[in-house]
């Protein structure tokens, strides 16, 4: 039996949750089993890789080297992979939360229930935040299990700080995407506009630094508060994180207004 | 019909609507729309589709945001008492879908849930009326089958009233008349029931007063009987010799008197009495009586141009701008 908006979200992922973690920990083992020959070959790769554009080069992750075990994770894990499958994840959350509710015709018996519109649109990015947290832990648990195998040591703190921080990144995006659900009441809609901006300020993020003067876009790109502080080296970055909590808090009260404000179709 | 107590408002409805409108850019919409559903009574809302019976609803319900106007369920205020008339309410959507990956179980438990519980044995007594079965996948399930979960939701809480737009769409008769001992059971009971609809004939059968809506706009409220009285319906007498045509165009609210053969055919307004023991004079083959439809009923409010109600329908007129 379903208890809670939340827990009948996540209940009908349940599927696709199981896919996603599962997904997520294959990805981290097929990087983890092509480390030790791409170790053997570093140096190669690092004057390969220093002969490119700054731009391209920051896809990579600055400061590159793919012969520690913290350079490689970053450079080919955490700085696109992990956190795409994390934006996938949770845009689409966020566009299926009210929007795909709607559109399927099942808002209103949902709605006719003695629940206010605050709390299903609390409890659906509730179920959002449960199925990021899900498979954000088996990227920490991938890598932590099966890393140490190929010769990947990481700290673990340190590794919890970089998935925790994708999680949030992923989680922003999302929470934006409700919001637009809720605005509008098109998942397609708010799928899309939050996936095209993800994919733009990530190419302010990683562009903005090579263009004289325009280092600072880099400020206004999420992702600047997801791998800047580096946490995989670094650990926590309160600051940084605060910056993605304090966003992703924003997009959902917006939702809630938005979402109290509009008549949802029929 | 007096009685209880319905609710902390001043409003003496269990269900009232003042002057409620919903404007939509161009045409669609609601415009002006007042009533009041007494404490207790079945009450119907009947009009073509696109009327605005769906659109009153909603708006009353707070799902979506009356224009102008006020609604109050049980005295409370529509919107700001939304929770507290939900709890009490039960609802059913005109054209709803349900979750298609749960069973007809799960998802009246969801629900039942979000209400802080109901009494299994009131949803289990429910589903074995209408003969559900909750142990399938609602994906599988025929329309009239996801028809039968959101009347059991709408129920199964036993609410102080009950809204549920065009209740029967996709009932096989036989369900229609369980639907329709609930429905008086629930009466019984104390509950005020809103029904709405688009054909006429049910509306007949349950309702104790009917609010008549067209293009947004409530035409009139009259008890079910008056409605009846006053509505067309269509005749036709077959005789085993020559129609006595010229002993049926006199009666009174006889009109359009058509011979064809042996058969007669005419429409007429009010009750059939003079229609029966007029024919009781001649031997009868067959007797066909057609239901008046929903035209029928808004040319004998309206006529064909919005004037007298006994004007000679001749073409099809608007009744609202």
């Amino acid at each position: 039996m379903s208890a809670t908006i939340a827990t009948k979200t996540l209940r009908d992922q349940r599927r696709g949750l199981i896919g996603w973690a599962g997904g997520m920990v294959g990805l981290v083992l097929m990087y983890a089993v092509f480390y030790p020959s791409i170790r053997e070959n570093a140096g190669q790769l690092q004057k390969y890789v220093q002969s490119m554009p700054d731009a391209m080069k920051r896809m990579f992750g600055e400061g590159l080297d793919f012969g520690t075990p913290v350079g490689y994770l970053k450079t080919e894990l955490f700085s696109v992979m992990a956190p795409l499958l994390l934006l996938i994840l949770s845009i689409g959350a966020g566009g299926r939360a009210i929007a795909g509710e709607e559109e399927r015709r099942t808002l209103d018996l949902l709605l006719a229930n003695p629940v206010t519109r605050r709390r299903v649109v609390l409890e659906k990015f509730a179920a959002m935040v449960g199925a990021a947290a899900t498979v954000g832990t088996a990227l920490w648990v991938g890598v932590a299990l099966f890393g140490p195998v190929f010769g990947l040591r990481v700290d673990l703190s340190n590794l919890a700080a970089a998935s925790f921080s994708a999680v949030l990144l992923g989680l922003t995006y999302g929470a934006f995407a409700l919001l637009l659900g809720c605005w509008r009441g098109r998942r397609g809609t708010a799928i899309g506009v939050a996936s095209a901006l993800a994919v733009g300020l990530y190419l302010v993020d990683i562009l903005s630094p090579s263009i004289s003067g325009a280092r600072w876009l880099e400020k206004l790109s999420p992702f600047h508060y997801y791998l800047g502080p580096d946490p995989l080296r670094n650990g926590f970055s309160a600051g940084d994180s605060a910056v993605l909590v304090v966003l992703a808090a924003l997009f959902v009260g917006g939702a809630v207004i938005a979402f109290d404000r509009r008549d949802p179709a029929a | 019909m007096e009685g209880r107590p319905p609710g902390t408002g001043t409003n003496g409805g269990a269900i009232a609507a003042e002057r409620l409108t919903k404007s939509y850019g161009r045409s669609r919409g609601i415009v002006d729309v007042t009533f009041e559903v007494l404490p207790g009574e079945i009450f119907g809302f009947l009009g073509p589709n696109g009327a605005g019976k769906t659109t009153t609803i909603r708006t009353i319900l707070d799902l979506i945001r009356p224009t102008s106007g006020r609604a109050a369920v049980l005295g409370l205020d529509s919107h700001e008492h939304a929770i507290e008339i939900r709890r009490r309410t039960g609802y059913l959507p005109g054209e709803f879908a349900a979750y298609e990956n749960m069973n007809g179980r799960d998802y009246l438990g969801y629900f039942a849930h979000l209400r802080g519980g109901v009494d299994p044995e009131r949803v289990r007594l429910l589903a074995e009326r209408l003969q559900s079965d909750l142990d399938v996948r609602i994906s599988s399930l025929s329309h009239g089958n996801r028809q039968k979960l959101g009347l059991i939701q709408a129920f199964m809480h036993r609410p102080s009233v009950l809204v549920l737009d065009e209740p029967t769409q996709g009932l096989d008769p036989i369900m229609q008349q369980e639907f329709h001992r609930l429905i008086f059971e629930a009466r019984e009971a104390g509950t005020t029931v809103f029904i709405s609809s688009h054909v006429l004939p049910e509306i007949e059968r349950l309702c104790d007063r009917v609010g008549v809506i067209r293009e947004g706009r409530l035409i009139s409220v009259e008890d079910v009987g008056t409605l009846k009285a006053r509505a067309l319906r269509t005749i036709e007498l077959q005789f085993d010799g020559p129609a006595p045509r010229g002993e049926f165009e006199g009666l009174p609210g006889v009109r359009d008197v058509e011979v064809h053969g042996d058969s007669l055919r005419f429409t007429v307004a009010g009750d059939l009495d003079r229609i029966v023991k007029t024919a009781a004079r001649h031997r009868v083959v067959d007797l066909v009586s057609h239901e008046p439809g929903l035209e029928e009923i808004f040319l004998a409010f309206y006529g064909p141009d919005g004037g007298a109600p006994e004007g000679a329908p001749e073409e099809e007129g608007k009744a609202a701008p």
